[in-house]
């Protein structure tokens, strides 16, 4: 949490997932090459930096689309929170495989000319009006412009600094950058590669991406929960909320609600986090702290503060229990307030 | 996410989403039979083939 900065905020949890994630990029990278150069057709040949720059490009690909697919993955089941969790390493990561292959390409296609490689990149084939001839390597480097934009950013102090809003909006431009990808291999790799294996992998990775996306978004667009006529909203009944987690009712006007239930007691905080705006009714409660998904970041049930030292603080919200069903009055006290759950087995 | 972010979110997919499919439909519809470098002459680009 946030009461000061440091690096990275290693835990035991990240050292392992990093361990493994780059196990798995150097295993990627060796059986590339090692069986890229076994199944070459016959008659191509291709220099080791070649194979390089395929396997980094190809990789660098794949964790783009697993990054996107991530969120909307954990809201449909929790095996992917842990993904969630430490998605921030993976993008920084993907940057750096991706930086790898850019500079691989702009040596080795475009450094042995009198012209500065990089000026290269962008004045060496001019036919922007032609879609197979297409210039397509600039498309990769704008991409590549706001991946380093993402990972220059994704510290928690730029969070801090930019306020929460921003810093989302900011790093909204990794789906425009996925679009870059896109179209960077599609008039690139896509040109000169005749196997459907890279068609049907570009193929795959957009309509996944975009299906995962569409299908949350959809899911919850114009959803809202209509307030009784007192203006109280239902949430369930009693034997309907999982001990430790959070129904989400979303009222016509103002954020989402997550309603917890800890034991005998329902209590309803804002459904926004006060770090990134994860969905705290999407997390669960630990060491009786209402734990946000996306980071980690802890409420008190009782006040909506987070545990000292830190100061991060939402709205918290009134909660009734009527024959056995809760409901929550959709008017937010001030961030921080005191609000008493309510008790289950307590109402008439 | 709050609402408002929601929407863009959205938005973004709306329009993303089918423009990344017609790149890649146009691309694959386009690309050239074989790689020919119209800079060389005939007669070595038919010696290649």
């Amino acid at each position: 949490m946030s009461h000061d900065y440091k690096a990275v905020q290693w835990t035991p949890f990240k050292k392992r997932f990093d361990r493994w994630m780059l196990i798995g990029i150097a295993v990627y990278l060796i059986l590339f090459i090692v069986l890229g150069g076994i199944f070459q057709p016959p008659g191509e040949s291709i220099q080791p930096v070649q194979a390089v720059i395929r396997a980094t490009g190809t990789l660098a690909f794949l964790l783009l689309t697993f990054i996107l697919c991530i969120g909307p993955l954990a809201r449909l089941t929790d095996r992917f929170k842990p993904f969630l969790y430490n998605r921030r390493h993976l993008g920084v990561t993907t940057f750096l495989i991706a930086l790898v292959h850019a500079a691989l390409v702009i040596m080795w296609y475009h450094g042995f000319s009198e012209t500065n490689p990089l000026v290269s990149v962008f004045i060496s084939n001019p036919r922007y009006d032609s879609l197979a001839g297409f210039p397509f390597e600039v498309l990769g480097l704008v991409a590549l412009i706001i991946l380093f934009l993402m990972a220059a950013t994704s510290h928690d102090f730029w969070n801090a600094n930019l306020g929460p809003g921003t810093w989302k909006a900011l790093h909204m431009g990794v789906y425009v950058a996925y679009a870059l990808l896109i179209a960077h291999v599609a008039l690139g790799a896509i040109q000169f590669e005749k196997s459907p294996v890279y068609v049907a992998l570009l193929a795959a990775g957009a309509s996944v991406v975009t299906a995962l996306h569409l299908g949350t978004g959809l899911a919850t667009l114009g959803k809202r929960d209509r307030a009784e006529t007192d203006g109280w909203l239902k949430v369930a009944a009693v034997a309907d909320m999982e001990d430790a987690r959070a129904k989400i009712v979303r009222p016509a006007d103002g954020e989402a609600i997550a309603v917890f239930r800890d034991g005998s007691q329902v209590t309803a905080v804002s459904n926004v986090c006060r770090h990134q705006g994860g969905p705290l009714g999407e997390g669960k409660i630990v060491d009786g702290c209402i734990t946000c998904p996306w980071h980690g970041f802890q409420y008190r049930m009782e006040d909506g503060q987070s545990p000292p030292p830190f100061t991060e603080k939402i709205a918290t919200y009134a909660t009734r229990i009527v024959e056995g069903v809760v409901y929550v009055n959709p008017d937010p006290n001030p961030p921080g307030t005191p609000q008493a759950p309510s008790e289950i087995g307590a109402d008439a | 996410m709050k609402r408002a972010h929601r929407k863009n979110h959205l938005l973004i997919w709306l329009l993303l989403g089918p423009a990344m499919f017609a790149i890649i439909i146009l691309a694959v519809l386009n690309r050239p039979d074989a790689v020919v470098n119209d800079r060389l002459p005939d007669s070595l680009t038919q010696e290649a083939r």
